[in-house]
Parts: structure tokens; C-alpha cells; sequence
């Protein structure tokens, strides 16, 4: 296809006198905004990443320490030398994790017992034991996990996907962010868009029932009518548009417009989830009070990604609820029993639709938490080893990759730093992190910065 | 990424920031903002006033300049909306496009700092910095019932330009300085703003949080530092020591909660006839007391039984033998155990039930005698000439004192030791940080707020990161100017009033939005101002404009919040749209600000949650926005009050109402060719000349000229 800049075309479109039929085409400009195709054949056609804000304890869910618990009560070894915490937890003594792991499946993953069904899908996991990130602090963290960045003001994960590649469904936002009723820490900074086009940031659903309000035509008001208000819109934005062609934001302004215009056609089947049948919303947890309302954004995720959308994200427990500073057991008791069905559900009924081929699961926080204690049940942020979990989409199921050292402190092997997983993400997607680029201030910008390495002992 | 790798790419991303100019040149120090302000020198700029001159000196370096001037519509909309949120009205368009002094702008620019709006706008964007809020947060998130006058206060103080160094002295101690006015103790509601968990188990804990709360928004409220990162470790990179955060927070240790009356007199009246009234009733209500009794006892134990015993048993103590931070943790445990919520007649059943019900009745009788409760103020005030101790606390953590700290002010700023001067009831701390911070050397203050103003008028400070003067934050793109500015605003008497008048007089004001391909190249973060920086309106403008130019604004001023219309799906979730319409179609700045339940149309327009101080909000462009636009019913009523005024103001004929229609909504005229599509739009339009004039009149609320002001 004739490649013309975003501009021309649509002074091209408008200058054909076409009305909203110009819409539709107008939609294709969003994906040739960005450099429009594949690196390389990719696996993962769409991503859902479920988002455990606070930081989740490794040692606790996916990676047994024995010598912790031979070792409780005691410090680190001399051989450690100083560890800086947030909470100056360095000194401490070791907490012994109090769960019983075990290997689920037929490989090498191991599973606590606080995550009973994801060990039903143990086999489907892609386990880096040996991630590790440059915050101390939840919002910095937050914020490098989504844009590789503890400072704000990149464009995030999502963003460059869309940018990368577009979305294969025109009618609902390619990148889709499912807050639960917290606040993620940092807010639209972690599904901005930084300095590229406003057009490929993050679309914020409500949680709840209802994730978009005012879905629906207001009464009386016909689809004619609202059609033809649409064209006049377009048409009066694109005069105006003229002479501040130079600003993006009008541009993906109009845009979100038209993409609205299709929503309000698409989104009420996406939330309406009375064809899904009972067995299916029993296995998201539905109908339990805890799992309730994750089960739910978990299902929407699902329904959301078979409709082509690309990249969703998730947040379970938004404004640092995994913040397991002061007890470790009642914390992660509360949130896996939260997170753990929904999450298992999910892998399971992508794989049983055929999906999870072509779906990125990825199961994480910001960071991971202590081996060291923080007052007598606690555990401290750690950036310096820690689990993210990948699912399908071309990763390689049933592995452990990565270790932590004997405590789980620190990651030893096959260390996986967070533009490492960004830069592995990526490459599932068919995108190559060092061509994904953006020319901003007369630099290429790209998601991993400068660095970055595919972890290709995670690829299927 | 490493340290060093990451090093590397700040210091390119520097370089091509600021351009091959600047190289070589003195580099900003990192803590500049701690130091004294000196006076610059004006750099001498042909035909241009010191602003000018200052910015003009930057462009040129760059050989770029000031884009030409914004025409009159364009810049009478554009000081309109900066100076008090709202569109200008034909007759203010017409009027100003038909002076032709020398002076034309200037007038404008008085008759906006005059009018009462200014305040309603200027206020906005304070209550952001002081996360202002109307509930409590967390899960229970109750009302405050009386949080709605501090609003008013800083509306009024706005509009009345109070100088700013009393505005300061009046929110951190105006129980202290100014016992007697009433809206000084309004004024202490900044310190009651933290989000609390009252029902909270773990006193200890819930008080080390007010307290972290009201320290951090003081520090970046009123001196643009990030004290935050202080309550844990020394701060790595500012020059504020972990212990300077507890010297801080020692200024505001012995706080106290109080629920004081706006009228003393009215007050007294009130108890007297409440006195009578109990007398009168005394035998009903002992035999509801009666009855009452176990059921409250039982409910009174079990909320004790939640607490610590050490906390819960101080209950019982006389206060006197209490120290101040045991009388503190009282009176937490003690407003829950005795909240009047341990009592609900659901809680009786049979004879009991029906007896109390009866006696109810009995009282219900003398209810014409029962006077109303006083007006009552949201205050902060200390609970006596002692003070609690401060403890440096380890890594944050209020289980592990380091040390008593005793109050004194940031050491990389003054060293001397704070003269406290108690009053009769407290211990005249925040007196005398409020002294310290409003003063004139101290150096933060008056950059501080210059840079605010000029956020709100330039989209940026000239400190891009307007809460964090510091080390972690950004450097000046104009440090010269920032310190000229603030000495001007010392000078000025700490006149905000001033400050928009001198900014929005500029050339740099002045100039167009779009700037030449040259300075797009060059600059395109527009840090040197080569053109105006186009803005979206945020949620309340937009409201305000939708209610202004559609003749429905309600212009009442003060008073209680109001609560409008929300969308179906969020009916039933504590917001009940006010009884009274013309009460809903007030301006967005009189909406009630529920913490948990953020009125949806700013909420989608990025306004901030209210849960911590926000200095400068984000800007998201989302298709539910736009869906919001379209498809809201407020929308659409809104619509169709703006086709009433447009078809009375411009009578049948299409081609005046759609000349009308632009210039009441965007303030210009349309071009021939909006005219004819306009025109076509009407006449190709299937109902009704008034129902083809709504959807018209939609469609313009809809359109990027109508959201965005150049």
C-alpha cells in the first residue's frame, strides 16, 4: 500500500468530500501512524498482562528457598554485603516462608500452595525466576514496568505494541487498561504515551459492571442522526485542523471520536456476558465474593483480546495492595485468594479456545519482596530478583528460567532485567526492540532505552 | 539499565534538550532553588518588557523568535478561560474588538482579575495542591459535612488578593494568629484535607499517617519539595536530611481535629435552647436512654475489644492524667466507641421496639422546640501548650523511634532555632513555621507560587516539575526569570492579582499558537515559548462553558456543595443529583468532591483523585471521553438549551442562527465555508428547525475548536 504521512491522507480523505465512510478508512491511518508492520513472524498476536501492584512475594509463590528456611532467624551472610531496602530491612533477620511448594505438573515448575489452580496450569507457565528492576519505590517501579522508566514521561509497553503493529479490531481501543476500584500508582503515566502520539495510549475502562459509561445513543436520537452530527464534526475538525496540522493531539482527538462512534456499535456485546455460560463464569470465580470482581476483568479480557484487541492489562490490587510490609501470611492470604482462580481460569479457557497460542499471558508486579523480614511477619520491596510469569503466546511452557541466590534475594542466573522482559515481550509480538523506534528530540527512541536482550531460553 | 548506561542517555537527552547553546554555559546547580534569590540583571531586549526580555534573550540565541500576534477573538477567548474558566460572551467580543486604546487588553485583563469568577477558577487549582475533598476515603469514605468552607475561603481569599504571605500564615496557623476570624479557622481546614481511615484499629499508625499527610502536602504545597522521600532515608539527592522531615512534622505533632462554631454567639444561643429543650423532654428521653442502653453497651464493648487494651483503657482515664500523645490516641478510640452510630433503633425487637417507638413519638412532640445545631467550622487547631514528642523514625516505620527531634526548619535553608511563643490552648509551633515560610528570605516560597501562576497561564512552570523545586525535579528552562519574577512578587506586596496581570501582558502571552517550522525543529517542546502553547480545557471548564453558553449557568456563589445529574450506571452509589435543578447547573467548582465517586465528567477530563497533592494534571485524549461528549443526556440537555437562546437571539432564519451559534460558543464568526456546511446541515436535517438546531448546537460541543483554546 502507498504509504502517505497521517496528514496528507487525511487532508486526502477530507478533500474527497467523504463522510463517515471516511471513518473506517481514516481507522487504518491510526496503525500507519506507527511503523506499520512485523519484525519477524510473531506468536503472540495479543497480550494480557495481569498486574499485581505492591509487588508479590516470590519466595512465597514460585520460588522455594529451602536454605531460607533452614536459615530463619538468622542474617544474610557477611558474604551479601550491604542491602539497601526501602524500609532498611537489610540487617534483618531471614523470615522463612511458611508455604509448602510443590511440582503440580509434569515439568519443573513448583507452585505454593497460596495458588492452587495456577498450579492446575503449571505446565502452561513460562517461570523467570531472575527478573530484576531499578526502583526502590512502588511508583518509579510501576512506572519502569509499564514504560522501562522509573521517571515519567516514555510511552508505555502497550503504546509501542499498538504503535508497532495497530489493532486488528477498529472498533474498540487496541489497548485497553482494567483498573480495579484502587488507583494505580502513578495513574495515566503508566498507559501514556509519553512523547509519541496521543492516539496509542492506554483506554482506562471503569471497573464494574458498566466499564464505559454512556455507551449507548442517548433516547430518541437516531443512528442517522448521530451519524450525520459525526460528519459534520469530522468535517468542521478537519477545517480547523488546517492550520495546527502540526498537533497531535487534534489529530487523535478526531480519532477517538471515530473510534467512539464504533464502540458504541461493538462494547455492549464485549461486556454483555449472558451468552457465557454458567460453567465458564463459575470458573472465573463469578460467583464468589472474592474472585468476583477480578474473575470478571479477567473474562473481559478475554472477550476483549477475541475481538482483537491488542494489548490488555489488568490491575489486581491497584494502589499497592500486594504491599506485604507488615504480614506477609495475612496479605497474600487475602490477594492470592483474589488473584489465583481468576488468573488460572483465564490460561485455562484461552487453551481451551484455541488462544493461548496466539496470546501473552504475563503474570507479575513491580518487584518482588524480601527474604529478609521486615518487623516480625513483614516483607520489603526487592528489585534485585524476582518472579514474573509468562503464559502461551509463544513462550515456552512448562520452564523455570532464571535463579535467585540461595535466599532469594538476588537473581544469579539468567538474570532478566525489566528491559530484558520488555525486549523478550516484544519479540513474541514480531516487534524487535532496537527497529521498534520513535524520533523524537533527534534520537530514535525505543521501549528498552539502550538496553535490553531477548531471552530466547523462554522462547517455545 | 545500569547506572551508567543510564547517565549516558540523560546526559544526551540533556544535550538535545537544551541545544549546542547552552553548552559550555554555567550549568543550573542542583539545589539552586535553596538558594538565596538574587536579583538578575534584565538583559537588554529592544521594545520588550523584562518577561519578554528574558524569554526573548533564549530565542534569539536560537534565532528564532515570538510567532505573530493571536488576533483579538482568539486572545479574548484564551485570558477569558485563564483568568476565570469561562467563555467570553458576545457582548465582552464585541466590545473588545471595538476599543481601539492603546489600553484595550489591559481593561479586559482588570475586568477579568475584578469579577468574582476569577476566584471560582483561580481556587481550582489550589484545591488540587491541597487534595480538598469532601469525604474521608478509604472503603467507609463518610462526609465531611463541613469541608465546603474552606473552599470557600480560598475562593474568597483569591478574589479579594489577600496577600500571599497571609493566605500561607492563615492555613498552617490561623487558630494561632488569628483567633478571632472566623475565616482564619476556615482556613485550617488545610491541614484536615488527609484522607483517614477513622475506623482505623491501629492508632499509632493511623496518627503516623495525618501526620505524613499533612507533612508532605505542606512541603509541596507551599515550598515545591518532595519531603516524602525524607520520612524513610536521607533524601539521596536533595539537601534535606531524613531528620529535617521530623523537624517539620514536629511543627504540627500535637494536631487536633475540631469541630468549632462560625458564630460563638449563635452558638451559645444554640446550647441555652438545647438545655431548655432537654429539661422539657427529660423523662421521654431517660426511658429511651433505658432501653437504649444494653444494646449500646454491648455495641460500645465490642468496638473497644477492637483496639489495644493500652489504647482502649486511656479512654477511661481523666485527660489530665494522660500525656499529649496518650490524650491523641483518646480521642480517636474514644469518638468510635461512643460514636453515635453504636445505637440504631433496628437494633430492638418486640416490646422493646414498640415502646421505644412509642416514646420517639412522645419526643417527636417538642421537635418545634429543639433548636437547629450552628453552623460549624472544619478547623485544625492543638490539643494544648504540649506537644507530643517527635521521633526520627527509622526507614519511616513508626514502631522504631531514633531519637527525639525537636521543631526547627530545613537545615540547608536556616539553622536558626524556632521561637515558639505559645497561646493560651496551644504551643505556638505552626506559628512560627508558618513565620518561617512566609517570610520574605525564604527562598522556595515566593518561586514556588511564581511558578504555579505561570503554569496555569503557559501550560508549564519554568520549573516543569512545579511540586519538586529540587534535585529530583527539573531544572528552570528560565532560572534569570523565575527569580525576577519572585522578587516582584515580594515587592507586589505577595500580590497574585499581579503576578496574572504582568505574565498574561506579554508579547510572549500575546502570540499565536502556531509556531514556524524553524522553532518546531529546533524547539519542539516549545521549552522556550516561540509560540503559545494550545491547552485543553479540563473537565469543570468544559461543564462551565457547556452551562455558560447555553444560558443556563447558575452563577450563585458559596455555600454547600452541589451534587448534578450523573449517568444511570452510578445511580445508588451515595451521589444524589440535587432536588433543585438550578442548584445542579451551578459552576464545577461548587461540586461535591466525593473521594470514592469523582463526578465522572471531570473525572474522565483527568481531574486528580483528591487522595494527595497534585501539582499539574495529565492530559489523556480516550474514546470514552468522547463518548461521554456525545452520548451524555446532560450533553444533549444542554444542547437544547442552546438552541432556545440561539433561535430567540438570532430569530428563524438559518444562516443567523448558525452565525449566532459560532459566536456564542467559539466567539468568532463562521467561514463561508463553515457557513454552508453548517447551513446544509440544518437543511438536510430530518425533524424539526428547533431539533436540527440541538443537534447542531451538540455537534459544536463536539468540536476540537470548541474544547481546545489556542
Amino acid at each position: 500500500m502507498t504509504r502517505f504521512s497521517a496528514p496528507s491522507r487525511r487532508r486526502f480523505l477530507q478533500s474527497a468530500g467523504l463522510g463517515l465512510g471516511s471513518i473506517a478508512l481514516a481507522a487504518e491511518l491510526q496503525a500507519e501512524d506507527a511503523n506499520g508492520k512485523m519484525h519477524h513472524a510473531a506468536k503472540a498476536k495479543a497480550v494480557i498482562f495481569l498486574f499485581m501492584e505492591g509487588g508479590p512475594s516470590h519466595v512465597d509463590l514460585f520460588d522455594p528457598k529451602p536454605e531460607l528456611t533452614k536459615h530463619h532467624g538468622q542474617k544474610l551472610p557477611a558474604s551479601f554485603g550491604r542491602v539497601v531496602t526501602p524500609m532498611g530491612t537489610g540487617g534483618n533477620t531471614l523470615l522463612a516462608s511458611k508455604r509448602k511448594f510443590t511440582k503440580p505438573g509434569k515439568s519443573d515448575v513448583e507452585v505454593s500452595d497460596w495458588l492452587p489452580h495456577m498450579a492446575g496450569v503449571a505446565d502452561d507457565l513460562c517461570v523467570m525466576r531472575a527478573c530484576w528492576a531499578d526502583g526502590l519505590n512502588h511508583v518509579g517501579s510501576v512506572c519502569q514496568m509499564n514504560t522501562g522508566s522509573v521517571l515519567a514521561g516514555r510511552a508505555s509497553l502497550g503504546s509501542w505494541a499498538l504503535y508497532g503493529l495497530g489493532s486488528e479490531n477498529k472498533n474498540l481501543p487496541g489497548f485497553v487498561v482494567l483498573s480495579d476500584t484502587g488507583e494505580v500508582l502513578g495513574g495515566a503515566r503508566n498507559w501514556g504515551t509519553g512523547f509519541m502520539p496521543a492516539t496509542h495510549q492506554g483506554t482506562l475502562f471503569r471497573p464494574g459492571p458498566s466499564p464505559i459509561l454512556n455507551l449507548a445513543k442517548p433516547a430518541g436520537v437516531t443512528a442517522e442522526q448521530q451519524k450525520n452530527k459525526l460528519d459534520l464534526i469530522t468535517k468542521l475538525n478537519g477545517i480547523h485542523g488546517r492550520e495546527r496540522s502540526s498537533d497531535s493531539e487534534l489529530n487523535a482527538r478526531q480519532s477517538a471520536y471515530e473510534l467512539a462512534f464504533r464502540m458504541q456499535a461493538t462494547a455492549p456485546d464485549v461486556i454483555d456476558f449472558s451468552k457465557e455460560d454458567a460453567k465458564t463464569k463459575e470458573a472465573y470465580g463469578l460467583d464468589r465474593k472474592e474472585t468476583a470482581e477480578f474473575g470478571h476483568r479477567c473474562l473481559l479480557a478475554r472477550r476483549l483480546v477475541e475481538r482483537g484487541v491488542r494489548f490488555v492489562q489488568i490491575y489486581c490490587g491497584a494502589g499497592s495492595q500486594w504491599d506485604a510490609h507488615g504480614d506477609i501470611e495475612g496479605n497474600h492470604t487475602k490477594m492470592c485468594l483474589r488473584a489465583d482462580q481468576p488468573s488460572a481460569a483465564l490460561i485455562r479457557d484461552l487453551k481451551q479456545r484455541g488462544m493461548l497460542d496466539d496470546t501473552l499471558v504475563i503474570w507479575g508486579g513491580e518487584f518482588g519482596r524480601t527474604p529478609m523480614s521486615e518487623g516480625s511477619t513483614g516483607r520489603d520491596h526487592n528489585p534485585f530478583g524476582f518472579t514474573t510469569v509468562l503464559a502461551g503466546g509463544g513462550s515456552k511452557p512448562g520452564t523455570v528460567y532464571g535463579k535467585t541466590d540461595d535466599f532469594g534475594l538476588r537473581g544469579v542466573e539468567g538474570k532478566m532485567h525489566v528491559h530484558d522482559l520488555h525486549a523478550t515481550i516484544l519479540h513474541l509480538m514480531g516487534l524487535d526492540h532496537e527497529k521498534l523506534t520513535y524520533r523524537y528530540l533527534g534520537r530514535d527512541e525505543r521501549l528498552t532505552i539502550t538496553e535490553g536482550v531477548v531471552a530466547q531460553e523462554v522462547l517455545r | 539499565m545500569t547506572s551508567t548506561s543510564f547517565r549516558r542517555y540523560v546526559l544526551f537527552a540533556w544535550v538535545a534538550l537544551v541545544g549546542s547553546d547552552l553548552r559550555g554555559a554555567e550549568p543550573t546547580p542542583a539545589d539552586w532553588a535553596f538558594r538565596p534569590v538574587l536579583a538578575p540583571a534584565v538583559p537588554p531586549v529592544k521594545s520588550a518588557g523584562p518577561i519578554d526580555a528574558f524569554l526573548l534573550t533564549q530565542l534569539e540565541s536560537q534565532k528564532l523568535g515570538f510567532s505573530p500576534r493571536a488576533d483579538r477573538g482568539t486572545l479574548l477567548r484564551r485570558v477569558t478561560f485563564d483568568l476565570i474558566g469561562l467563555p467570553p460572551t458576545p457582548e465582552e467580543i464585541g466590545a473588545f474588538q471595538n476599543d481601539t486604546s492603546p489600553r484595550a487588553f489591559e481593561k479586559v485583563v482588570d475586568r477579568l482579575l475584578e469579577s468574582p469568577r476569577y476566584g471560582e477558577r483561580a481556587a481550582l487549582f489550589w484545591l488540587d495542591l491541597v487534595r480538598f475533598a469532601e469525604t474521608d476515603g478509604f472503603k467507609a469514605d463518610d462526609t465531611r459535612p463541613n469541608a465546603w468552607r474552606y473552599r470557600d475561603y480560598v475562593i474568597e481569599s483569591f478574589n479579594a488578593d489577600k496577600p500571599f504571605d497571609r493566605f500561607i500564615r492563615e492555613q498552617i496557623a490561623g487558630d494561632e494568629l488569628y483567633p478571632n476570624d472566623p475565616r482564619a479557622l476556615v482556613a485550617t481546614g488545610f491541614l484536615r484535607h488527609y484522607p483517614d481511615e477513622y475506623n482505623a484499629v491501629n492508632l499509632e499508625q493511623r496518627r503516623q499517617e495525618i501526620l505524613n499527610d499533612i507533612t508532605d502536602t505542606a512541603g509541596a504545597t507551599f515550598l515545591g519539595v518532595t519531603l516524602g522521600c525524607c520520612r524513610c532515608h536521607d533524601h539521596k539527592t536533595d539537601p534535606i536530611a531524613q531528620k529535617d522531615y521530623y523537624r517539620i512534622q514536629s511543627f504540627f505533632a500535637g494536631y487536633n481535629p475540631v469541630e468549632v462554631p462560625v458564630d460563638p454567639k449563635a452558638a451559645a444561643e444554640y446550647d441555652g435552647k438545647l438545655a431548655a429543650w432537654k429539661s422539657k423532654t427529660e423523662a421521654i428521653r431517660a426511658k429511651m436512654t433505658d432501653i437504649e442502653k444494653p444494646h449500646r453497651e454491648k455495641a460500645e464493648a465490642k468496638e473497644r475489644f477492637r483496639f489495644q487494651v493500652e489504647h482502649s483503657r486511656l479512654i477511661d482515664l481523666p485527660p489530665e492524667k494522660l500525656t499529649p500523645l496518650e490524650r491523641q490516641l483518646a480521642a480517636m478510640a474514644s469518638k468510635q466507641v461512643y460514636s453515635d452510630k453504636r445505637f440504631a433503633p433496628t437494633m430492638l425487637k418486640g416490646d422493646e421496639k414498640k415502646n421505644w417507638d412509642a416514646h420517639a413519638k412522645e419526643l417527636a412532640a417538642f421537635d418545634a422546640d429543639k433548636p437547629k445545631p450552628p453552623a460549624m467550622i472544619h478547623a485544625m487547631t492543638d490539643l494544648g501548650r504540649e506537644s507530643p514528642p517527635t521521633h526520627n523514625l527509622k526507614r519511616g516505620d513508626w514502631r522504631k523511634p531514633d531519637g527525639v527531634i525537636e521543631p526547627a526548619f530545613l537545615s540547608k535553608i536556616s539553622t536558626i532555632v524556632p521561637k515558639l511563643t505559645p497561646t493560651a490552648t496551644t504551643p505556638g509551633r505552626r506559628t512560627a513555621l508558618a513565620n518561617w515560610i512566609a517570610g520574605v528570605d525564604n527562598p522556595l516560597t515566593a518561586r514556588v507560587m511564581v511558578n504555579r501562576i505561570w503554569q496555569q497561564h503557559f501550560g508549564k512552570g519554568i520549573v516543569a516539575s512545579s511540586s519538586d523545586l529540587g534535585q529530583t525535579g527539573d531544572r528552570p528552562t528560565h532560572p534569570e526569570l523565575l527569580d525576577w519574577l519572585s522578587l516582584e512578587f515580594v515587592k507586589s506586596g505577595w500580590s497574585v492579582k499581579y503576578l496574572h496581570k504582568v505574565m498574561v501582558l506579554t508579547q510572549a502571552y500575546r502570540q499565536g499558537s502556531e509556531g514556524s517550522a524553524e522553532s518546531m525543529k529546533l524547539d519542539p517542546e516549545n521549552r522556550r515559548l516561540g509560540h503559545f502553547p494550545r491547552r485543553r480545557l479540563d473537565g469543570e471548564a468544559l461543564r462551565d462553558a457547556c452551562l455558560a453558553v447555553s444560558g443556563q449557568l447558575n452563577l450563585k456563589a458559596g455555600g454547600p456543595s452541589i451534587f448534578p445529574d450523573v449517568p444511570a450506571e452510578l445511580k445508588g452509589s451515595g451521589w444524589k443529583p440535587s432536588a433543585d435543578i438550578a442548584e445542579r447547573n451551578r459552576r464545577s467548582i461548587y461540586v461535591f468532591v466525593k473521594r470514592n465517586l469523582r463526578y465522572p465528567m471531570f473525572a474522565l477530563f483527568d481531574s486528580p483523585d483528591r487522595s494527595e497533592s497534585c501539582s499539574r494534571r495529565f492530559v489523556t485524549t480516550t474514546a470514552p471521553q468522547a463518548l461521554a461528549l456525545l452520548n451524555d443526556p446532560t450533553m444533549l440537555s444542554f444542547a437544547q438549551s442552546l438552541a432556545q437562546r440561539v433561535m430567540k437571539e438570532a430569530g428563524p432564519k438559518p444562516e443567523a442562527q448558525v452565525e449566532r451559534l459560532f459566536v456564542v460558543t467559539l466567539g468568532r464568526k463562521p467561514t463561508t465555508e463553515e457557513s454552508a456546511a453548517l447551513t446544509d446541515f440544518l437543511q438536510r436535517h430530518k425533524g424539526t428547525p428547533t431539533e436540527a438546531l440541538v443537534d447542531l448546537g451538540h455537534a459544536v460541543f463536539n468540536l476540537n475548536e470548541f474544547l481546545y483554546v489556542d
